[in-house]
């Protein structure tokens, strides 16, 4: 039955605006999770996303969604409108919780192509529940019911005109802009919205729903609408959706030309003489004479009823939306990527001319040419750092998930945690906040649950508050990321963590001594390995650290772990800002080119050739400083011909990652220049230590060292 | 509409039965001109390390990163030197860029269906060799051995890059 409407266009939008709604529902929710109670605003804008949903949901069909969020509407337009005292509030939180993750699963069906089918009896039956158990207290006070939200079918409407003396009439006209897309649509919810506070509302073209071209139309004359109303022009304009709005014009006419209906006035201007004549005509212009409605009258069925009085609120809401609103215009990723690639290309055509060896004759006069070419290095710099802000977001969708868990987590743990956010508007690589919402999710569980302490009383005991707190910090320092979920929980026993990775077997006969701090907590880490007893449904199943650990190695990030028993532990995620572009130092070994990322090299050195200790395996070490480092010669792992055999003759590079070091031998130095990282192509079967390759300035290929690859492969042998 | 359609297969009949024929040692082999991109003069190739021996390593194909493999190599034949004739075939299979290292071009020919043999299979030794042939055509005075490029990357390469994601998971 959907597929009348369900071109691809509308459903995309669809999806798009609900989802964006139900996360900032959600962010509302959170925010006040631990408040009193909801403020005004609150309330209403609740109301107004879940009367969106409940709009579109609706035009789309999915009556699931329409009949959930109408629910839930209703509890919401009772709080407006009655205040109710002792609502609560954690019961009216997770029932938000709840409606929001119906629809967002429901909505996550949609985007997988299937159908909606999720039961929505259930939800709405509680809420039904919730609404009464509500309405009963305020029954007891004896205060008055406030009238029902009555649920439209959201198709054309009637509303039953209501004469008044103080009726106003508008022509309201709206001019979308050219490349709005689905004006039909914004025109309708123009006129849903308008409903609320509406007497009579005429519309031109009519068929907006059911006939798809009625967009072109619109866009092309406007939508024209007749509307009869108490309201003022502010509150009209503040009704209205401006979000793809040119222009709106609402001009004051008189009850005359309303009556005429739109066919006559559709293109005439209005006269200001007949636009001032009073309202005095007015019952001619009614077809039926409608009774003055009381405030107090039992609504009849068919009846929308909204005091316009109330939209006030969300008037001043919808005002600030408007202010705040920005230029902004959605561009496809894949156009994005394509643009990342091009820039690539361009940086790397730009290092072709700046180092091109017909440069290289000796006498040639250049300064103007390196006038230019500074310039043009300074451009495609740039432009780079552009395109790298263009795909910068902001941390706080991520963060906002969190708040999530912890509130879910924390309650079924019966827990008091608190949630402090730090710094959640810093930005990061788009592709980076796709890899790194998995593993915080994760620390975040480990806090709640492992973290902090199963009873308040053992924290009080221990001098602290009762209550919880995780912090939850980002921050951009040095071309990286710093991301730390840090608590106030019993931190990690060493002795504890020793036993379990000897227990586990993971150790060998090592002793607890032979391991710094860093390298024990790191223990949490291994595969296998969680000190949590029982299992819970959280966390403690044995998989995660390493997993965690795994998906930011393969970001190029790391965790940091640092903690004090008794005091809390913090994990830090040091992720890169982005992934395309890194600063590099391209070596020589033989005729090959590698490229080693700048960040993972700890010192070049030459050393004498004592400086190498060889153990009978033919296994190498350097001793430098009094520190043995693993030594690696490229040139044999490589099977790499016309390098260098004699250290002397070479350069020594020490090498960190994690806290490991190691040692390569490289023939020689070539530059440090920026980086645009390619895969190495899927034909070719992975080569361990290498993580993809790279054009240099004279059009040869480098390959890139992976460093972490490197290390693990050493340890492996 | 039904102009285009007609174009498409005229498109289609141009390439119908043409090959790209090179030469490699005293053997000739043809490769039907649809999977071929362009035809480039040698160049510099990155060696990748710890690879089958036939994947030569890479090239920069105007910005473009593809591997490269010797033909020769890849069907177990003595490796030759590279010499001014050498050039690379590049191919697409199934949007896959490969670029095949080939002694010397020889030209485009028309082969007919008709004039295709399979290649005689005489056991199995034989017809593991043969594997990426999957026919035989005489055109002049010379049989060339057409080959299936799909076979040629796919295969056992296919196998072992499986091989190499199981690992990894």
């Amino acid at each position: 039955m959907a597929e009348e409407f369900n071109t691809d266009g509308m459903l995309d939008m669809f999806l798009f605006e609900s989802s964006q709604l139900l996360e900032k529902l959600e962010g509302i929710i959170l925010e006040k999770q631990d408040a009193e109670c909801f403020d005004d605003s609150d309330i209403n804008e609740i109301f107004r996303i879940m009367h969106t949903i409940k709009g579109s949901s609706g035009i789309m069909l999915f009556e699931n969604i329409t009949k959930v969020a109408h629910k839930l509407e209703d509890v919401f337009y009772y709080l407006r409108e009655s205040r109710p005292e002792n609502v609560p509030h954690l019961e009216l939180v997770q029932k938000v919780l709840a409606v929001s993750d119906f629809i967002n699963a429901e909505l996550e069906k949609i985007r997988a192509g299937n159908k909606s089918d999720g039961d929505e009896k259930e939800i709405v039956a509680d809420l039904d529940a919730f609404l009464k158990e509500l309405k009963g207290e305020i029954k007891d006070q004896g205060i008055k019911l406030p009238r029902e939200n009555k649920h439209e079918e959201p198709t054309q409407f009637y509303i039953a005109p209501v004469a008044s003396p103080d009726s106003l009439f508008y022509r309201i006209v709206i001019h979308y802009r050219n490349d709005t897309q689905m004006s039909n649509i914004r025109a309708y919810s123009a006129t849903y919205a308008l409903k609320e506070i509406a007497e009579d509302l005429l519309y031109t073209p009519e068929d907006i729903i059911s006939n798809e071209e009625s967009s072109d139309v619109i866009l092309s004359e406007g939508f024209y609408m007749l509307l009869q109303t108490k309201g003022s022009k502010e509150d009209i304009l503040a009704l209205i959706d401006s979000v793809e709005a040119e222009k709106i014009d609402i001009e004051e006419i008189s009850a005359e030309q309303f009556g005429k209906g739109l066919a006559e006035i559709n293109h005439e201007p209005i006269k200001p003489e007949e636009a001032a004549a009073p309202a005095a005509a007015e019952p001619a212009v009614q077809p039926v004479e409608v009774p003055q409605q009381d405030k107090s009258k039992p609504i009849v069925p068919g009846d929308y009823v909204v005091k316009s009085k109330e939209t006030g609120k969300g008037k001043t809401l919808a005002k600030q939306q408007a202010a705040k609103q920005q230029s902004i215009i959605s561009v496809n990723v894949e156009k994005m990527d394509a643009l990342m690639d091009l820039i690539g290309e361009l940086v790397i055509s730009e290092a072709v001319v700046l180092q091109n060896p017909d440069l290289k004759v000796p006498g040639l006069e250049l300064s103007n040419f390196q006038k230019a070419s500074a310039q043009l290095a300074k451009i495609t710099t740039e432009l780079q750092e552009t395109i790298m802000s263009m795909r910068m977001m902001p941390l706080t969708n991520v963060f906002q998930k969190m708040r999530r868990i912890v509130f879910d987590v924390s309650r079924k743990l019966g827990k008091e945690i608190e949630l402090d956010v730090i710094g959640e508007n810093t930005e990061v690589d788009k592709n980076i906040i796709e890899h790194i919402s998995d593993p915080l999710m994760h620390l975040v569980r480990n806090s709640v649950d492992h973290g902090i302490e199963e009873n308040a009383d053992d924290r009080v005991a221990a001098g602290k508050p009762a209550k919880g707190t995780i912090t939850l910090e980002a921050k951009n320092e040095g071309g990286k990321v710093y991301i730390s979920v840090k608590d106030d929980g019993k931190g990690l026993d060493k002795e504890k963590l020793y036993a379990k990775a000897k227990e586990k077997g993971l150790l060998g006969t090592k002793e607890i001594t032979d391991f710094t701090e860093n390298e024990i907590f790191r223990f949490i880490t291994l595969p296998g390995f969680s000190t949590k007893e029982a299992v819970t449904e959280y966390s403690g199943r044995g998989v995660g650290m390493d997993v965690v650990v795994k998906n930011i190695q393969g970001i190029g990030g790391r965790l940091e772990i640092a903690s004090e028993k008794g005091e809390g532990s913090e994990m830090t995620l040091i992720i890169p800002l982005t992934l395309a572009i890194v600063n590099g130092i391209v070596v020589k070994v033989g005729s090959s080119s590698f490229v080693i990322a700048t960040s993972s090299v700890k010192e070049f050195v030459r050393l004498s050739k004592d400086a190498i200790v060889t153990e009978p395996s033919g296994e190498e070490y350097i001793v430098l400083r009094g520190t043995y480092y693993p030594f690696i010669r490229l040139s044999r792992k490589y099977q790499i011909e016309d390098s260098h055999e004699d250290i002397e003759d070479g350069i020594i590079v020490i090498l960190e990652h994690e806290g490991k070091q190691i040692c390569i031998l490289i023939d020689g130095l070539v530059q440090e220049q920026e980086i645009v990282v390619k895969p190495i192509p899927p034909y070719v079967k992975k080569v361990r230590g290498l993580s993809g390759c790279t054009q240099l300035g004279d059009g040869s290929i480098a390959l890139i060292l992976d460093i972490a690859g490197l290390i693990e492969d050493e340890e492996r042998s | 509409m039904a102009e285009e359609q007609k174009e498409e297969l005229l498109e289609e009949d141009a390439q119908k039965g043409k090959f790209m024929t090179f030469q490699t040692g005293k053997e000739f082999f043809g490769i039907s001109i649809s999977y071929v991109n362009e035809i480039i003069a040698m160049q510099p190739i990155t060696k990748i390390p710890e690879v089958e021996d036939y994947i030569k390593g890479l090239i920069n194909l105007r910005g473009k990163i593809i591997p490269v493999i010797d033909v020769r190599v890849r069907f177990r034949m003595e490796p030759l030197e590279y010499t001014d004739r050498t050039c690379i075939i590049v191919i697409n299979v199934k949007s896959t860029v490969i670029g095949l290292i080939v002694e010397k071009i020889a030209e485009v020919d028309t082969i007919q269906d008709d004039d295709i043999v399979p290649p005689p299979a005489l056991g199995k030794k034989e017809k593991e060799q043969n594997k990426y042939v999957y026919g035989l055509a005489r055109t002049g005075d010379t049989v060339k051995l057409l080959l299936d490029p799909e076979r040629l990357i796919k295969e056992e390469d296919i196998q072992a890059i499986e091989e190499i994601q199981d690992e990894e998971e």
